[in-house]
């Protein structure tokens, strides 16, 4: 009965994983890079320094900036900074013009300068954001591609609960790797990195379902709520939205009640939300960034806008509600001091190690010593290596491609996104013109160069190196590291000899 | 596994065989069917539970992904395909129509 459990579950994970894998190890790659997302966004815009302006401080500048472009808004959204994110990003809703004619287009995403208020001037970049949309969005048009994403997770979830069920001797195989072994040594390693960060594997997977969870399951709303917006009103404590008078009544300072709000809800100011500014029924509301707590979705306080007085503060939420938060706020994990966020960035890498082992185990499984591949096995082995020794190439062309565009080109974001799936789209077809092993060798050798590539060019083309600021010092190490690493990649992958090829596999096989 | 190797001409090569449709039908129903189930299941939780109406939601959506890793694991450990199917997606009926015959909460 456990065997054949065992053997149906053993099935299934190979199966699973093979069909996500590819798409896994994509997400798990840019995912981990996104516990760095506001710093990659810094190291891209390397004209804007790092930010020293207090949260309460930079509503202000904000708002002076804004009385000036939007004052008729209907709601101004403003993200505040802090000792990670340099600038505040400010969203406007304008309000549909009285004649009915057609609304005008949602007004850009504003980015200031928190100590003067006034629009930085910076390259054009998607930054830390373009791996983060990718990472779940994976550069499909909405829907398609969170639903992509969030089948691949399920199936990363079965595949490890599977994976468990499969293994017979989870404690020895923490202290079991063997090298040089061929593919014992993939099995191996395969469940080293599985099994030593499981709990992390397991946590990262569900939680990173939970972040769509509105959307892959609203079923139970529906059961629940007549109007579906209800429930996110009450889920987030959110004040019901009030109309505009009409009546104008100028704007209260917003710097005093950020900062009252900071004493309330105990934490720095994330971001505020201006309702009807310049009306009578004004409302700011102040939210708690989420370094404050692990939950994610910090309690906000709602000020009237003319007079600053408290309207009201978020309830403390129930159960299911904080488990909800707390289990956003591990995936996203703004919570995490620096030491804590290289820690998750290890065990977001022992994620991408876990996935390519177990990508690389099933071709190491089936191939046969002597035989031709048959056409499954030359297929995966050739998404493998446009996967895994390609994507790393795409990345450093991206970063790339932020240091050597003109900084004032049109359309410069998007040119460096391009840049990104040209490079990693070329690399995964020309390399199937190369017999396997050189195949690796050589893509692998090409990501060590791009990321070797990356420090000296920054250094050539920004000041910020060799001023020695910490953050550049600090990204552009790592990139030298994961240069290493890649080059020690292909000098490993050109050792395997090439096995000589007699007969199809096929009829070894079922010999 | 799909696809029958009984035949010897390339014709014949590619005949599904029975297995391969039951193959099909399993896992169809493990993706699809379990969707069902699992979507069933938690809108019924959700109802049913006796707490605050966004408490029972949230626990109901929080639960449910393992509610379908668990069941679309089942799917294949269990061998009868008759049993899975008629669990699975008779389980959604079951559970769909006594969602939708007690209503939405008032």
């Amino acid at each position: 009965m456990i065997r054949a459990l065992r053997q149906s579950m053993a099935w299934i994970h190979g199966w699973l994983g093979l069909v996500a894998g590819w798409l896994l190890f994509a997400m798990f790659a840019t995912g981990t890079t996104s516990y760095f997302r506001p710093e990659i966004t810094r190291w891209m815009q390397p004209e804007i320094a790092a930010n020293r302006t207090a949260p309460a401080d930079a509503a202000a500048t904000a708002v002076r900036h804004l009385q000036r472009v939007g004052a008729d808004d209907v709601q101004w959204f403003i993200a505040l900074p802090d000792d990670r994110t340099a600038v505040t990003r400010v969203f406007e809703q304008q309000k549909p013009p009285a004649d009915g004619a057609p609304r005008r287009r949602r007004a850009e995403e504003l980015v200031l300068d928190p100590a003067t208020g006034a629009p930085v001037a910076a390259r054009d970049t998607r930054g830390g954001e373009h791996f983060y949309r990718f990472h779940f969005q994976l550069q499909l048009p909405f829907p398609w591609g969170r639903w992509l994403a969030g089948v691949c997770a399920m199936f990363m979830l079965g595949a490890i609960i599977s994976g468990v069920v499969t293994h017979k001797r989870i404690f020895a195989d923490f202290f079991t790797l063997r090298w040089n072994k061929g593919q014992r040594s993939w099995l191996d390693a395969h469940n080293v990195s599985a099994v030593l960060a499981l709990p992390y594997h397991a946590v990262i997977t569900y939680t990173g379902l939970i972040t769509l969870v509105v959307m892959y399951m609203p079923w139970p709303i529906a059961a629940n709520y007549p109007q579906p917006a209800r429930f996110a009103q009450e889920a987030y404590g959110l004040a019901p939205d009030v109309e505009a008078i009409g009546r104008p009544a100028p704007l209260v300072a917003v710097a005093p009640l950020v900062r009252d709000a900071e004493r309330r809800l105990g934490g720095a100011a994330g971001r505020i939300v201006v309702s009807h500014p310049n009306d009578a029924a004004a409302t700011v509301t102040v939210t708690r960034g989420n370094a404050a707590s692990v939950g994610a979705r910090g309690v906000s306080a709602t000020y009237s806008g003319t007079t600053g007085r408290l309207l009201s503060v978020t309830p403390p939420p129930g159960p299911a509600i904080t488990t909800a938060n707390v289990l956003l706020g591990l995936h996203l994990a703004q919570f995490a001091g620096p030491g804590l966020r290289w820690m998750l960035f290890l065990l977001g890498l022992s994620g991408v190690a876990m996935v390519g082992t177990g990508l690389l185990l099933w071709t190491a499984a089936r191939r046969r010593p002597g035989a031709a591949p048959f056409f499954g096995l030359r297929l995966v082995e050739r998404l493998n290596i446009a996967t895994i020794a390609g994507l790393p190439l795409g990345m450093a062309a991206f970063l790339l491609a932020n240091r050597l565009l003109p900084v004032d080109m049109a359309g410069r974001a998007d040119a460096e996104v391009a840049a990104m799936f040209w490079t990693w789209g070329a690399a995964a077809l020309l390399q199937c013109v190369r017999t396997a092993r050189l195949a690796w060798r050589d893509l692998f050798a090409l990501g060590a160069l791009a990321f070797a590539a990356i420090p000296i060019v920054d250094a050539l083309t920004t000041p910020r190196l060799a001023a020695g600021d910490p953050l550049f010092v600090a990204f552009d190490l790592a990139m030298a590291v994961m240069a290493l690493a890649l080059a020690f990649a292909s000098r490993r992958a050109a050792r395997i000899p090439a096995a000589p090829v007699r007969r199809s596999a096929r009829k070894v096989a079922h010999a | 596994m799909l696809m029958g190797r009984a035949g010897s001409g390339a014709a014949r090569r590619w005949r599904i065989r029975p297995a391969a449709w039951a193959m099909t039908a399993r896992c169809l129903t493990a993706f699809l069917g379990n969707y069902a189930f699992a979507a069933t299941a938690a809108s019924l939780t959700a109802r049913l539970l006796p707490i605050a109406r966004v408490e029972a939601t949230a626990w109901a959506m929080i639960l449910s992904f393992l509610l379908y890793a668990i069941v679309g694991l089942w799917c294949f450990a269990e061998a009868r395909l008759a049993r899975v199917a008629g669990v699975v997606w008779g389980g959604a009926l079951l559970m769909g129509a006594a969602v939708w015959w007690i209503g939405v909460r008032p």
